[in-house]
């Protein structure tokens, strides 16, 4: 499995797991900022830092065990997934901007507004990450 | 309706050079061992510029290294 591919692997698995636990177990704890929107920071910020020290601690470990992969620069096909996967999620991103920018403000609280936000951005980067593996798996025809 | 993909004959090509590696050929031509075993597999079509340079490697022409065969689908 080429080191890019084991990375995008370890993004979407500790995204996965992180967020999952955010939206149905720190973020309902926490009421999801409903009394207090502060709240919100130290929930998503703890969830967040979590996954990204499973992210950098994960990488080191892929690095250390294909030290030539790792050093090596990306290559046409690496830098054609990796357009796609940020194209596609692009796209995600921005239906949930709109939907939280433009629709959100005329009914829900905030709360709900920074929360849909967040979910947005980790559907966009979900959604990345899943065009990335895919396009390893299955096959990149341009 | 018959559908066209793009095959290749680098498996065969690194056989008569001497068996020649993966990431041997990868070296040569600018990217990794993944790309060429993808390229083997028909999983990606690679640049022309890529291309080209694999042909230059095996020294022969393009078309004798990537050609289009026709499937029934």
């Amino acid at each position: 499995m080429a080191f890019r591919e084991k990375i995008a692997w370890l993004a979407l698995g500790t995204m996965l797991v992180a967020y999952t636990v955010y939206f149905t177990i720190v973020g309902p704890t926490a009421g999801f900022g409903e009394a207090r929107m502060v709240d919100i920071i130290w929930s998503f910020g703890l969830v967040a830092t979590a996954q990204a020290v499973a992210m950098i601690v994960g990488a080191i470990a892929i690095a250390v065990t294909a030290t030539k992969e790792a050093s090596a620069s990306a290559d046409e096909r690496d830098r054609a997934i990796a357009r796609r996967g940020a194209t596609i999620g692009y796209y995600v991103l921005i239906v949930g901007m709109v939907i939280v920018g433009v629709v959100m403000p005329f009914s829900e609280a905030p709360w709900k507004i920074v929360n849909a936000a967040l979910l947005a951005i980790v559907l966009a980067e979900v959604t990345h990450q899943a065009v990335v593996l895919l396009s390893y798996r299955r096959g990149w025809h341009g | 309706m018959a559908e066209r993909r793009l095959t290749n004959t680098i498996r065969t090509l690194r056989f008569h050079a001497s068996e020649m590696t993966q990431a041997e050929l990868g070296e040569r031509i600018g990217v990794t061992r993944q790309t060429v075993a993808a390229t083997e597999q028909g999983k990606y079509s690679p640049t022309l510029e890529t291309a080209f340079r694999i042909a230059d490697v095996f020294h022969v022409g393009l078309e004798e290294v990537f050609r289009w065969s026709e499937d029934e689908s």
